[in-house]
């Protein structure tokens, strides 16, 4: 690799942050149920269950929190093209869930 | 929960994971064939739990790309609209589809991972090629850093509407099988789009992660993730891919390749037989 540094724009910098921040929440919240539900304890079980769901729940957010992210910080630029963009996604992602709650 | 099927389903993602990530491929091609095929268990299921390591492997693996600026965001972000779009249209069609169809759907999938690892990627034309149609009103031709090179190397972006149409295949396939889909997004954006292949790379692992939560929410709700066998498969895949990374093959290693592609036809014949009522899959419905 050579040595010269490579600077990573803003809203690069600020989406790996978030994306390796709650990658490691998650997976953190996940490995403690696990862990607890190791222990076969029929009283530690309801907990465990709820962490590892917290977990899961947590990851299935991080990449809508990122997509918030985006439109935050291209409305702030002022480049409303890209910030109109990533609201069509978000609406696509709500309305996935919409999907769910309606066909369950 | 229990605990043996626990450990059993972490210690596969983490193998499954592992070796997609040296190879450069997501872990979702392998976790729904040995859910299914070894593990027994509902296609269904197995899809919920894959979708949820999918995310968990393309957030878990973002930063450095993102870091060295290879990752084009403000296309992701554009042709996420397409992909999540599909990944809607799949979670949809995912609720009525036979599951004898899901099973023939991912055997073909397999066999188009299997063609496509034996066919060498061929770096596209750059920024020399003549100004593209339709891509005027988007500004999404870039620059990225080539550490051989040690300088800027810039790109167009070209083709848009086809790679949008591609990439909305892409994100129903995901939807429906559970999978990242890379295997349809390579080739919209080295055919379609002819970006660099390390753009490409970098900027389909990013989008992948969006467009699996938005069928994963869907499936959340509906009640088709199953916590004790999602759980653990997200773990193993995120520790598989952080394995998979230190031990990065390289793809030109043809013997590797060879072997996954044997790999990849096995899987493709098992979902297959499983299609038709036949192999080791076992109906649990």
């Amino acid at each position: 690799m050579s040595g010269k540094k490579i600077t990573p724009g803003r809203i690069e910098s600020r989406l790996a942050r978030l994306l390796h921040v709650g990658t490691g929440v998650a997976s953190v919240v996940i490995g403690a149920g696990l862990l607890l539900s190791l222990f076969n304890q029929p009283a530690l079980l309801p907990m465990a269950i709820s962490l590892v769901t917290a977990g899961i729940v947590l990851f299935i957010l991080l990449p809508i929190l990122r997509v918030m992210v985006m439109f935050t910080t291209y409305l702030k630029e002022r480049d409303y093209q890209f910030a109109a963009a990533a609201a069509v996604v978000l609406v696509i992602l709500f309305a996935g869930c919409a999907v769910g709650i309606l066909s369950k | 929960m229990n605990t043996e099927t626990e450990l059993w389903l972490f210690a596969v993602s983490v193998a499954a994971s592992a070796l997609g990530g040296m190879l450069g491929m997501a872990s979702g091609i392998f976790i729904v064939p040995i859910l299914t095929i070894f593990g027994h268990l509902d296609i269904r299921i197995a899809i919920g739990a894959s979708i949820v390591s999918v995310i968990a492997c393309s957030c878990g693996s973002a930063a450095p790309f993102l870091k060295e600026r290879l990752t084009n965001v403000r296309l992701a972000i554009v042709l996420e609209i397409a992909t999540t779009a599909g990944a809607l249209s799949g979670v949809v069609l995912a609720g009525v589809i036979p599951t004898p169809y899901l099973f023939f759907i991912f055997g073909a999938i397999l066999l188009l991972s299997a063609q496509q690892m034996l066919a060498k990627r061929r770096e596209p034309a750059l920024a020399s090629a003549p100004p593209a149609v339709g891509c005027s009103t988007w500004q999404l031709d870039s620059t990225y850093p080539d550490r051989e090179l040690g300088e800027d190397v810039a790109y167009r972006v070209q083709r848009l509407p086809i790679g949008m149409i591609l990439m909305f295949c892409a994100g129903l396939s995901s939807a429906l099988l559970g999978i990242g889909s890379g295997v349809l997004k390579v080739p919209a954006m080295d055919s379609a789009l002819r970006l660099p292949i390390k753009v490409s790379s970098a900027t389909s692992n990013f989008m992948i992660g969006v467009t699996a939560a938005a069928s994963a929410s869907t499936y959340f709700v509906r009640g088709n993730i199953v916590v004790p066998i999602a759980g653990p498969v997200a773990l193993g895949s995120v520790v598989g891919a952080l394995l998979g990374a230190r031990f990065l093959i390289s793809i030109s290693n043809d013997r590797i390749r060879l072997l996954f592609v044997a790999v990849l036809g096995a899987l493709a014949a098992q979902m297959f037989l499983a299609a038709f009522g036949h192999g080791f899959y076992r109906a649990t419905t």
